[in-house]
């Protein structure tokens, strides 16, 4: 067991300094931020010696060995564009911003699943289980920025500002870019409780527990709910991914304030610290919690060895 | 098959064909010109709406352009780019996978490693880098996307390997001295391909959502072609002045990405009722 | 006798009472223009980004100008008509060819106390001049501008008195005045006791704000500053709140959460002006938009041996005469733009006007054929010798703004309405800077790129194509060189705007650009708002603005 988990703790670093060296040196190809920092009218000479106050003359390999020693000490450098620590800025979007709005969304996307998805299974053919199984299609099949779009003019626009359409700090702001954020993960795991309700219910032991008389919430929810949780489980840890990778368009549609929204605007400046410190925080988190799954999954289903 | 009495699947069945259609026709059902500009005629309502005319069926956009044409226009793109991304993912994964999974070993360990990277991988700073370095075209557009979706075919492609290898016809395969490549191809494809076809539909659908993204913020197609990803970034600063810019692309690949899920769900139904149901 | 005395005293004593008293410099205005104020009010400003520094040595964008001119000030100051006013400096004048004198505002504090002379105006020159850092033991930072590189010839600046700084050139510069004076000043003794990162985050100005609270992409907080030299501002506390997006700013300001917003975006203005509730107002700035060509000899950028397509001038006379500038203005920008062939801004001083660029796709057309291409196969495309004229576009989306973006759209079509061909390639900012600072635009190359100058005076613009910066793929012709120097050296002031009003108008007979528009920004308020004037600047000046209770 100790030995799997740290397999497994390794796997994670290793994923995570891929991840960070191909930033690193993905964001070198593609620009200078040197020439962001001085005017149009500036000479060559001038974007020089902006690069070597940067350090950014100096050769790529240099720069990456630095690079990686620095992380070791968690410096990942003052960003280009606010000369700030990076990885501070990057920390203070995270949370609460992205935190809140993630763990918003995770937490509408699972909690709401369970009682519509078992509706869904116990009516089963029902004008609710149709509703909810047609619902859940639409959703997964549209783009969740242009669901915000959409909320955006039915809340913001239409019913006359019910609801803020931009911007952060009540629980207001929360509302529409959550849901949005919610949606799409929030159906399939409809789907999945209804499908593992549907599998259970039919099964022996339930029929065993209803022929003795037991109440039947009770046979539902203790029997079935546990079966159905377990692929939950596992799409949640995915949904993590989802949601981290699906803020950055929600962010982007809703003016949060989080760590996506800063890294698509660290991007156009080439603001390299900023970006880097960015992508490994999102590294750190993917693959933690697939860690925690793995984990979790092993502790709960001994059958499941994985490689 | 069970096909005629499944509605939804038909329904959606129709539904592609009908963009399909649609995208190989596009110049003859589009009423103006999805490209040239008329300024003065910019912003109009679609033809129910005040201010309409049926000279422009879904209203005009900041420039001016027919709607309905850049929408049908944009059928192509949309369709174009989530084939080819989606066949290039899936070759490619396929292929990986396959040689991972009958291998083994190191090559295996080195696949799961990458995959895991891959995965983590922000996909828009991807696309930020290869439009930067490579500029923004249909063809760096599918790279990107099959650049990203291959590690599903892959993990897919190497556990059907990995279970397969050990079983009777290719361990015979193999004592007659068939040499690897062939095995792989003659008695581990086939065999992978079923399951493959359930997740490539699911896949397709991604993908078009994803070009949609990738193009609203900015990483799509050079303007003035149409796609709609790019529209619905266009629209989305006309909210108040111009809703049908935004609520019309949208609606369109709500309704393809739908459809291909119908189909994909009834394949899914057809090919293994048993396989893991809201997967998608 | 002492009655009548009694009652000369006590009219007397009366008439000092009642009669009008010096203006007390503690006591603000109670009633601005008729209203009550109320001067503890706190002023909420919506802008579209936060600024990234605050030390003005960084860099003075527009939007950064906002925040740092806020609590930094410079020698010169300018109006509301673009007209240079004195600022931290009283006056300034030219003592002989080579040695400029600027005389300094006495009795000026910076907020923490510490005083404003001659050393602080030499510490700052040292820094914009990145002289004698170690003897002042800063760090050097990544500037906006590099003024030793920008104006090699200014050689050493020198204190005469407290009040009295000299500036000695090795040649005549004519605008010394305007390079040297729009620059915001930094204190020199906090800056050298806490760091030029302590500049970011705690600036300390002359100006009559402090800044008091900085929460990074969100809002910043300014206090009015009471030790202020001029006119104090008459509301107590401003907040500069960001907003990025225009209609979350509209529908701030329509909520009462903001009192004032920039950058409304055209269309919304029209809506906002029929409001009782609001005012919409605006003001021509120094920004202009232009698609650059490449024009540059094949020896000046990473070429392949081959000259600039675009170094004919007729070529891009054709482009200029190509554009539809009205129906971009009209339609695109809601008659919010300005159409300028002078390559100085309208509010510049220097700026001459100049006869515009008709729009007229025959003479455009004309013009490409006297230059050898006409369309001899019939695709659409004007060729010569078998090549198609074809224009590769490079153009940063979503850069600038959605305005921009159309009308880069729109301005494609009309260049391609001639005969020319265009192929758009969409890249964000950072590629295209990556590109001309490489020098890799193709020979047939071109972009749309905006730009804008701290300074007042015209040579800030018209120096553009003197030297090979980033945005310079038309150099000056050998000719438009000797002129451009000339009006830097000219030291007599009507002469020299006689040669800069010539400059200009040889540098539109020769196009070296095509301008597109000159930008108008809008500001909308609520009538709450007195006395609100817009500037030409990048920046927003609240002195004398109030708030009615």
């Amino acid at each position: 067991m100790r030995a799997f988990l740290l397999r497994r703790f390794v796997h994670a670093l290793v994923v995570v300094w891929g991840v960070v060296t191909v930033v690193f040196f993905l964001v070198r190809l593609t620009g200078d931020p040197a020439a962001f920092l001085v005017d149009p009218t500036a000479t060559q000479a001038e974007i020089e010696h902006t690069r070597r106050l940067l350090g950014l003359d100096r050769p790529l390999a240099e720069q990456y060995g630095d690079f990686l020693l620095a992380i070791g000490r968690g410096d990942f450098g003052q960003s280009i564009q606010t000369r700030r620590p990076a990885l501070g800025m990057v920390l203070e979007h995270l949370w609460p911003a992205t935190a809140v709005l993630a763990a918003s969304a995770l937490l509408l996307s699972t909690l709401a699943a369970v009682p519509l998805g078992v509706l869904s299974a116990t009516h089963r053919g029902g004008w609710m289980d149709h509703g909810s199984r047609l619902a859940s299609l639409f959703l997964q099949s549209m783009p969740a920025f242009w669901l915000g779009i959409m909320l955006i003019l039915l809340f913001a626009v239409e019913l006359g500002g019910l609801l803020p359409a931009y911007g952060s700090g009540t629980i207001r702001h929360l509302i529409l870019p959550a849901v949005t954020l919610a949606a799409a993960p929030l159906a399939q795991n409809v789907r999945l409780v209804r499908s593992g309700m549907l599998e259970v219910l039919g099964e022996d032991y339930v029929r065993t527990a209803r022929a003795k008389g037991l109440a039947e919430r009770g046979v539902i929810y203790r029997h079935a709910l546990r079966n159905a949780a377990l692929p939950v489980l596992t799409v949640t840890g995915l949904s993590l991914g989802f949601m981290l990778s699906g803020a950055i368009i929600i962010e982007t549609v809703f003016s949060w304030p989080g760590l996506g929204r800063l890294i698509v605007q660290a991007v156009p400046g080439r603001d390299f610290p900023v970006i880097q410190a960015g992508v490994f925080v999102f590294a750190v988190i993917f693959a933690g919690v697939n860690f925690v799954v793995d984990v979790l999954y092993t502790v709960l289903d001994p059958r499941v060895r994985l490689a | 098959m069970r096909f005629r009495r499944d509605l939804p699947a038909l329904i959606g069945l129709g539904i592609i064909a009908l963009t399909l259609v649609a995208a190989a026709f596009a110049p003859a059902l589009s009423p103006g010109d999805p490209v040239k500009n008329r300024l003065f005629e910019r912003l109009t309502p679609p033809m129910w709406a005040q201010g309409g005319s049926a000279h422009h069926p879904l209203g005009t956009d900041t420039l001016g352009r027919d709607v309905l044409s850049r929408l049908v226009h944009g059928a192509r793109v949309s369709l174009l780019v989530g084939l080819a991304a989606v066949l290039v993912a899936g070759v490619v994964g396929v292929g990986l996978g396959l040689v991972a999974g009958y291998r083994g070993g190191w090559a295996d360990d080195l696949l799961m490693r990458v995959g895991d990277v891959q995965l983590a991988f922000p996909v828009l700073l991807l696309g930020v880098a290869v439009t930067a370095v490579l500029g923004a075209s249909l063809t760096n557009m599918i790279l990107v996307l099959g650049a990203s979706g291959w590690v599903t075919y892959a993990r897919i492609a190497r556990g059907e390997a990995l279970s397969l290898k050990e079983r009777d016809f290719v361990a015979a395969a193999r004592a007659l001295g068939a040499p690897a490549g062939h095995v792989v191809r003659r008695h581990l494809l086939p065999n992978v391909l079923p399951p493959l076809m359930v997740v490539t539909t699911f896949s397709v659908a991604r993908t078009i959502i994803a070009e949609a993204s990738l193009s609203f913020l900015g990483l799509g197609l050079p303007p003035p072609t149409p796609s709609w990803g790019a529209m619905l970034d266009e629209g989305r600063n006309y909210i108040t002045t111009g809703w049908w810019l935004a609520l019309f692309p949208g609606l369109a690949i709500l309704v393809l990405v739908l459809a291909i899920n119908l189909c994909g769900d009834w394949l899914r139904d057809a090919l293994d009722p048993r396989l893991e149901k809201g997967i998608g | 006798m002492t009655r009548s005395i009694g009652i000369f005293v006590l009219t007397a004593l009366l008439a000092v009472g009642l009669g009008p008293h010096p203006a007390h410099p503690a006591d603000p205005p109670r009633v601005v223009d008729g209203h009550p104020i109320d001067p503890d009010a706190e002023l909420v400003v919506a802008l579209a980004d936060d600024t990234n520094n605050m030390d003005p040595r960084i860099g003075m964008g527009s939007i950064r100008s906002n925040y740092i001119r806020q609590v930094f000030e410079s020698l010169v100051d300018v109006d509301a008509a673009g007209t240079p006013q004195p600022g931290l400096a009283l006056s300034w004048k030219a003592i002989n060819d080579n040695l400029w004198e600027f005389t300094l505002r006495p009795n000026v504090r910076f907020h923490d106390g510490e005083p404003f002379n001659a050393e602080t105006v030499l510490f700052n020159l040292d820094r914009m001049f990145r002289k004698n850092l170690d003897k002042w033991g800063i760090k050097d930072v990544a500037a906006g501008t590099s003024f030793e590189k920008l104006y090699p010839m200014v050689t050493k600046w020198e204190k005469v008195n407290d009040l009295t700084v000299r500036v000695h050139t090795s040649e005549p510069v004519a605008m010394l005045w305007d390079a040297l004076g729009r620059e915001p000043l930094v204190p020199r003794a906090s800056t050298i006791k806490s760091g030029v990162d302590a500049l970011n985050e705690r600036p300390i100005g002359t100006g009559p704000w402090r800044m008091v609270e900085w929460k990074r992409k969100d809002s910043m907080r300014f206090e009015r500053w009471d030790g202020y030299w001029g006119p104090p501002p008459l509301v107590k506390r401003m907040r500069f709140q960001t907003v990025p997006e225009g209609a979350a700013r509209i529908a701030a300001l329509r909520a009462g959460q903001v009192a004032l917003i920039e950058a409304v975006p055209p269309i919304d203005a029209a809506a906002l002006q029929r409001e009782p509730a609001f005012k919409v107002v605006s003001a021509a700035q120094k920004l202009g938009c232009r698609l650059y060509v490449n024009g540059r000899p094949k020896d000046k950028y990473d070429s392949g041996g081959k000259d600039g397509l675009f170094a004919d001038p007729r070529l891009r006379l054709a482009l200029n005469h190509a554009i539809n500038r009205d129906a971009i203005i009209k339609k695109i920008f809601g008659g919010y733009a300005l159409a300028n062939a002078s390559p100085v801004a309208t509010v510049m001083y220097g700026y001459a006007a100049q006869e515009p660029y008709a729009f007229d796709p025959a003479r455009a057309k004309a013009l490409l054929a006297e230059a050898g291409w006409r369309d001899t196969n019939g695709d659409g495309v004007v060729d010569k010798g078998g090549e198609p004229l074809m224009l590769q576009l490079l153009f940063p989306a979503k850069h600038y703004g959605q305005a921009f973006d159309e009308m880069t759209a729109a301005v494609v079509e009309m260049v391609k309405d001639v005969g020319v061909g265009v192929v758009v390639k969409p890249l964000d900012f950072g590629t295209l800077l990556q590109t001309l600072t490489k020098g890799t635009l193709p020979p047939n190359g071109g972009f749309t790129a905006c730009r804008t100058s701290n300074s007042v005076d015209a040579e800030d613009q018209v120096r553009d194509w003197a030297s090979y910066t980033l945005v310079n793929w038309t150099p000056f012709t050998p000719e438009l060189t000797t002129l451009y120097q000339a009006s830097r050296r000219e030291p007599d002031p009507a002469k020299r705007l006689r040669i800069l009003a010539d400059l200009q108008r040889q540098i539109r007979d020769w196009a070296p650009v095509v301008p597109l528009y000159q930008e108008i920004k809008i500001y909308a308020h609520s009538v709450r708002v007195l006395r609100f004037a817009p500037l030409p600047e990048l920046h927003m000046d609240f002195r004398g603005v109030a708030l009615r209770k």
